[in-house]
């Protein structure tokens, strides 16, 4: 009776011991990959992370409200107050049509009619470069007729040759092109 | 060793090291892997820890466990291993401080240190690379406010070449280099808690050598 007693207990012992391993080794496994994928991701916030992560099982969903209040202000030419509710609709920086907003909205902060503000148009590359690589195919066309340039390679070169110092810059005929 | 302890606490604890230790906090947030000569220096503390009775693989990895507690058993291996790789990763500010350390692990495994020895050595080796990197060559290299101060600074990074200065550090980065190298250290510590009989056949046997 009492060596029956102690076979149970020690097989419940066993039983406990063998679930507390394999718990172990899906939360090491887990948490490997979670590194892993850190430094190959490299994410810059929390909410970087958090989006990714919810990216990666399909459930990341832009805020939409935010977005079209985002565009709404940026046609308006208040391109402070654009790129706050494009960061609000799209904290992961993972929708490719949002960043080819935000890039596009450094590049008019940015355009001068004299000179370009060279930073402001470094950070447009960035968000240009983080929409291409984000879009389908690498292709980024976005539909907005209130906007000169719909295609992200466009709003790219358009970025890289602001940083360019060439002899045309000296042109004073400089000062009469448009902003795009 | 519980299986607690093997599945779940050296493993997660190890994992941290290695996440924490390649993180570099500046103007952004940057996870950096290791260097080759990390890895190198990783696999020589291995090798040190196993030579010194730290970390026993036998413990951890034969023929006579299941295969679950194996399987535990090379997760606790690994992530020491790549705890240890991430750890000179964080510490070592030059290439001539690598090949330093490259030699004091040299050093150390021609010996034949006891597993206490070893847990000292590996406290001094990682804390004396702690306080040069965070605490002297992080003083000597934030340029600081005054005037005076950058001057030095300028005059020291001219006569030293730039080889005792490093780019300033953000205020954080020692708090978690701290945290890292505590965290490595209490790992180490309880990766070569044995029960007392064991401890005590081994004594025995090490007399009887």
């Amino acid at each position: 009776m009492r060596n029956g007693g102690g076979e149970i207990a020690s097989g419940g012992v066993l039983m406990q011991d063998r679930s507390v391993r394999v718990f172990g080794l899906v939360l090491t496994l887990c948490y490997a990959a979670f590194i892993v994928w850190l430094y190959i991701r490299q994410p810059q916030t929390l909410a970087e992370v958090t989006g990714s992560l919810t990216a990666t099982v399909g459930a990341y969903h832009v805020n939409q409200q935010a977005f079209e209040d985002a565009v709404a202000l940026f046609h308006r030419d208040q391109l402070d107050a654009a790129r706050a509710a494009f960061d609000r609709a799209d904290p992961a920086q993972l929708d490719a049509r949002t960043q080819f907003y935000i890039a596009y909205s450094y590049y008019r902060s940015g355009w001068g009619r004299v000179y370009q503000d060279d930073e402001l148009f470094q950070k447009g590359i960035a968000h240009v470069d983080k929409a291409i690589a984000l879009a389908p195919g690498h292709r980024l066309v976005v539909d907005d007729p209130e906007i000169y340039m719909h295609n992200a390679d466009e709003l790219r070169a358009e970025l890289v040759q602001g940083l360019r110092v060439e002899a045309s810059d000296f042109n004073p005929m400089r000062v009469f092109r448009r902003r795009k | 060793m519980t299986a607690a302890i093997e599945a779940v606490c050296l493993p997660m604890l190890f994992l941290t090291v290695a996440l924490v230790g390649g993180l570099r906090i500046d103007d952004r947030v940057t996870f950096v892997p290791p260097p080759l000569f990390a890895l190198i220096l990783g696999v020589m503390l291995l090798g040190v820890l196993v030579r010194g009775r730290v970390l026993e693989p036998e413990r951890f990895m034969s023929a006579s466990r299941p295969a679950l507690a194996n399987l535990n058993g090379s997760t606790v291996i690994f992530s020491t291993f790549f705890a240890a790789t991430q750890v000179f990763n964080l510490l070592a500010p030059y290439l001539l401080f690598n090949v330093f350390l490259f030699v004091l692990l040299v050093n150390t495994l021609a010996g034949f240190p006891d597993r206490i020895s070893v847990l000292r050595s590996v406290g001094v080796i990682t804390g004396s690379a702690f306080i040069l990197k965070f605490v002297v060559l992080g003083a000597i290299s934030d340029p600081g406010e005054g005037a005076l101060k950058r001057i030095l600074y300028v005059l020291l990074e001219g006569v030293t070449l730039g080889t005792l200065t490093q780019p300033p550090l953000h205020p954080i980065a020692g708090y978690l280099a701290f945290a890292a190298l505590a965290m490595f250290l209490i790992g180490l510590a309880i990766l070569s808690t044995r029960p007392r009989f064991e401890a005590g056949i081994s004594t025995l046997i090490k007399l009887a050598e």
